[in-house]
């Protein structure tokens, strides 16, 4: 009889109230293998990984077995002391202390004494990096002075150092350089070799074929494919995490072809961004997608100066700027609506006219006193220019929908007769009326002659909305569609640093 | 199925080898160069600066704000603060003076009443931080508040002493060793030693300096974060009460109103000394030297002749460049 697999679940499920977010998902792993798991975002990989490291306090559907025997962890101590191990995208690492603190770190720190011998603990420490990881470390360095790739293996062998079988790493080259992925390839391939399984769960399809022996994809909870090694299929994986090919809806629009609203040439920002040149025509839409931490986010703040970058140079309306912070950049007629409405757009303390009137305030009071008067005016204009579903110009701000709530921001900047719109996220968090509610208010406005930058990891709405989308991929736009030139695939692709595909057309 | 290795020769690598915690070394030189420095300063513009009566007293002037300081030291650096030890020094001597006074007890386990007591107020503030998840800052006001009043009620808001002359207070306070050094200079000895022995040589000190610097990552390495930080408060109460001890044998006096302000001097040394007031950096050595430094000031200027209002306006000073330097210092290390 076969010895039964390391870990195997059956029909895990997990529902969140209404939300689903996994369904009876039945996967197997084996030792000494390294699995990938892929799928978008909401997928369920992190719910999946969660139930595994106990975070979800043994609440799920289905069953779990570990070496054939039932396994249901009830908190991550629980997961650990079964033997798996896990790296979130947020490590948890004390900066302040050494590397052989943190590999030992515990209330007897490795069962020393109640006095630590720290040259024993670090002659053990580098004797652990060489003979796991064949890596030469200096153990009495702080963590906090070591790169992102020390830090990480740090973390392996502290994982190891507690005899971890199955180490599940969520996102862990995010942080890396490429040269830093590279080496933790390395390490990981040995400790497969050495029998550990290893669930590698990202979004780069590159990094994924290239590293693990088999893939499971996750689509709206469910698995919906097994791959093995042999018949890897970068095509075939992209339209598998994306599901169906989606039809392509989007209106054609026309763009007048006169002076850019904005024009970005060679902006840089260290460690984010680099050399990114575009144009925004007068009621163009541009789209600016890629994955996290691929400098998408870093962008749209920067062109609103919050930080500005540190290179390059913006122009609006063909004149240069120079912006130190987003007052310029309102000066000079742009407008910001943050992705986080709850923590960078609404004053919850505040009523529903002061948050709309809050970017006006000037031209709504004489020195200094406030024209109650005017700002319910301006506000019963914006409501009835943009359908804002509400009580009372006075009603709270918590009383609004998500939709509403969004509305109240894009209001805000329109009572300032912006020239350029940048909205990070436009539709994150309302619901899906909602969602195509606020996308025909951003066409609409665009008809008028508002210029928007939509940066946002939502593919579909990019794809129904844009007049042009850019890629980003590790700072770099890596390819740029035109409206009705790309599908959701290309874009995956794109984002996951493949080369460019055919129908994009390369960046100058 | 080894073809992805050889693995990268390790070499290349491998950083630049630095001395073990070298930004911790340099933080602490530099506080040590600056207590020189100020020390060398007043020298030459103050005479008797340097004699061995003034730095005698300058140290016991230390004792009772440096005992305070380096265990709230250790506090700190686990990512708490108390504002209760000036108060919890003053129900310290109240009550060990009312045991003896009032009640008639023996006067050294009257001393031994006033420490429980120190150590039953630190027990009530690490309940109210861990247990009641108040933020220590607000709690810690609260019963500094609490303890205030308590010695004030005890008391009724009077003095006590007129104590007689008794082993104790010389033990505690007014004996001088070798006929010229103060006693409390030995307690501050002693107390620093086995502080310093406590955080930065003990398996507890690791998980003290872990749970300042991240509280999550130390729960998951099975730390009890809450139980380090209630052993934490107890140690600075048990250090406001040796402190009001020192202050009782000393002076052979007790004032409710006693230590007053005690409070921000100890957590300003703790800051003079490189401790981050977002945990998981300190030293207790620092500590010492920036309680030093204060008293050195202090000293200093009215060595000089100088305006007493202006002392602490001067002190105020040397902390905000104290802690500009300190943030130097941490940026400059490398990433």
């Amino acid at each position: 009889m076969t010895p039964p697999p390391l870990l195997r679940l059956r029909a895990l499920g997990k529902s969140f109230g209404r939300v689903i977010a996994l369904r009876a998902v039945s996967l197997e792993l084996d030792r000494g293998r390294i699995y990938g798991l892929a799928g978008e975002n909401g997928a369920g990989k992190s719910t999946l990984v969660r139930i595994l490291c106990g975070a979800h306090g043994g609440d799920f559907e289905g069953q779990i077995e570990l070496d054939g025997r039932p396994f249901a962890p009830r908190n991550p101590a629980e997961a650990e002391a079964a033997g798996i191990g896990v790296f979130h995208q947020e490590i948890p690492i004390c900066p302040n202390l050494s590397v052989a603190a943190n590999v030992f770190l515990g209330p007897r720190m490795g069962g020393t004494s109640v006095f630590p011998r720290w040259p024993a603990i670090e002659a053990r420490c580098r004797q652990l990096f060489r003979s796991l990881l064949d890596h030469e470390i200096d153990p009495g360095r702080l963590l906090g002075d070591c790169g992102a790739a020390e830090r990480q293996l740090t973390l392996l062998v502290r994982a190891l150092s507690r005899q971890a079988r199955l180490i599940i790493l969520d996102e862990p080259t995010t942080a890396l350089a490429p040269g830093d992925v590279a080496r933790l390839f390395v390490a990981l391939r040995r400790l497969r070799d050495q029998g550990i399984s290893l669930l590698f769960i990202s979004h780069l399809l590159p990094e994924l074929m290239e590293l693990t022996d088999e893939i499971y994809i996750l689509r709206d909870g469910r698995l919906v494919d097994h791959l093995q090694r042999q018949v890897y299929d970068a095509r075939h994986l992209a339209s598998q995490i994306a599901g169906k090919p989606l039809d392509e809806t989007a209106t054609s629009r026309q763009v007048p072809a006169t002076i850019p609203r904005l024009e970005v040439r060679r902006l840089g920002c260290k460690g984010r961004f680099q050399d990114l040149s575009f144009q925004v025509m007068p009621g163009e839409i541009l789209g600016v997608t890629g994955l996290q931490g691929s400098g998408r986010s870093d962008l749209a703040r920067a062109l609103f100066a919050a930080p500005p970058a540190d290179s390059g140079t913006i122009l609006v309306q063909g004149a240069e700027t120079r912006w130190l912070r987003p007052r310029d950049a309102m000066a000079a007629g742009i407008g910001f609506v943050p992705d986080d409405r709850n923590t960078l757009g609404l004053f919850d303390d505040l009523d529903i006219q002061r948050n709309l009137g809050l970017c006006q305030l000037k031209s709504l009071a004489t020195s200094g006193w406030l024209h109650r008067g005017r700002l319910r005016e301006l506000a019963e204009s914006l409501q009835r220019r943009l359908q804002i579903k509400m009580a009372h110009p006075a009603a709270p701000i918590t009383s609004l929908s998500g939709g509403n709530q969004q509305k109240v921001l894009i209001a805000r900047w329109l009572a300032t007769k912006p020239l350029l719109l940048v909205m990070s996220e436009p539709t994150r968090g309302v619901d899906v009326g909602a969602k195509e509610e606020i996308g025909k208010l951003i066409l609409r406005l665009a008809d008028e002659g508002l210029a928007f930058i939509l940066c946002s990891s939502d593919l579909d709405e990019l794809l129904r909305l844009a007049d042009r989308i850019l890629v980003l991929h590790a700072g770099r736009f890596t390819a740029e569609f035109r409206r009705g030139t790309a599908t959701r695939a290309d874009l995956i692709h794109a984002s996951a640093g493949a080369n460019r595909l055919p129908g994009s057309v390369t960046i100058p | 199925m080894n073809a992805q290795s050889p693995i990268p020769s390790p070499e290349p690598v491998l950083p630049p080898r630095r001395p073990l915690n070298w930004t911790a070394k340099v933080r602490d030189l530099g506080v040590l160069v600056a207590a020189i420095g100020i020390g060398v300063a007043f020298a030459l513009i103050a005479p008797g600066f340097l004699s061995t009566y003034n730095l005698l007293n300058l140290l016991r002037q230390t004792a009772e704000l440096g005992i305070i300081a380096m265990a709230m030291t250790v506090l700190i650096v686990s990512g708490e603060f108390d504002l209760s030890v000036g108060a919890t020094y003053a129900v310290t001597g109240v009550v060990a003076g009312l045991l003896f006074q009032v009640a008639g007890i023996n006067i050294w386990l009257a001393g031994c009443g006033g420490l429980s007591a120190a150590l039953f107020l630190g027990f009530l503030n690490g309940l109210l931080v861990t247990s009641a998840r108040m933020n220590s800052f607000i709690a810690t006001l609260a019963t500094m508040m609490v303890f205030r009043g308590l010695a004030m009620v005890l008391s009724q808001g009077q003095p006590l002493s007129s104590f007689p002359d008794l082993a104790f207070f010389e033990v505690v306070g007014r004996a001088k060793l070798f006929g010229s050094i103060p006693v409390p200079i030995l307690w501050l000895a002693v107390w620093g030693f086995l502080l310093y022995v406590l955080l930065h040589r003990t398996t507890y000190g690791v998980t003290v300096f872990a749970t300042g610097d991240n509280r999550e990552a130390a729960n998951l390495a099975g730390i009890r974060t809450d139980r380090v930080k209630r052993l934490n408060f107890l140690l600075t109460a048990l250090a406001a009460g040796v402190a009001g001890l020192i202050s009782m044998g000393y002076l052979k006096t007790v004032t409710p109103t006693q230590g007053t302000g005690l409070e921000l001097e100890a957590i300003a040394a703790a800051v003079i000394g490189g401790t981050s007031m977002r945990g998981g950096v300190g030293s207790v050595g620092g500590a010492f030297l920036g309680a030093l430094i204060m008293a050195e000031i202090r000293t200093g200027l009215v060595l000089m002749g100088t305006n007493a209002y202006l002392q602490d306006a001067c002190v105020g000073l040397i902390i905000a460049i104290a802690v500009i330097l300190n943030m130097r210092i941490s940026a400059s290390r490398g990433t």
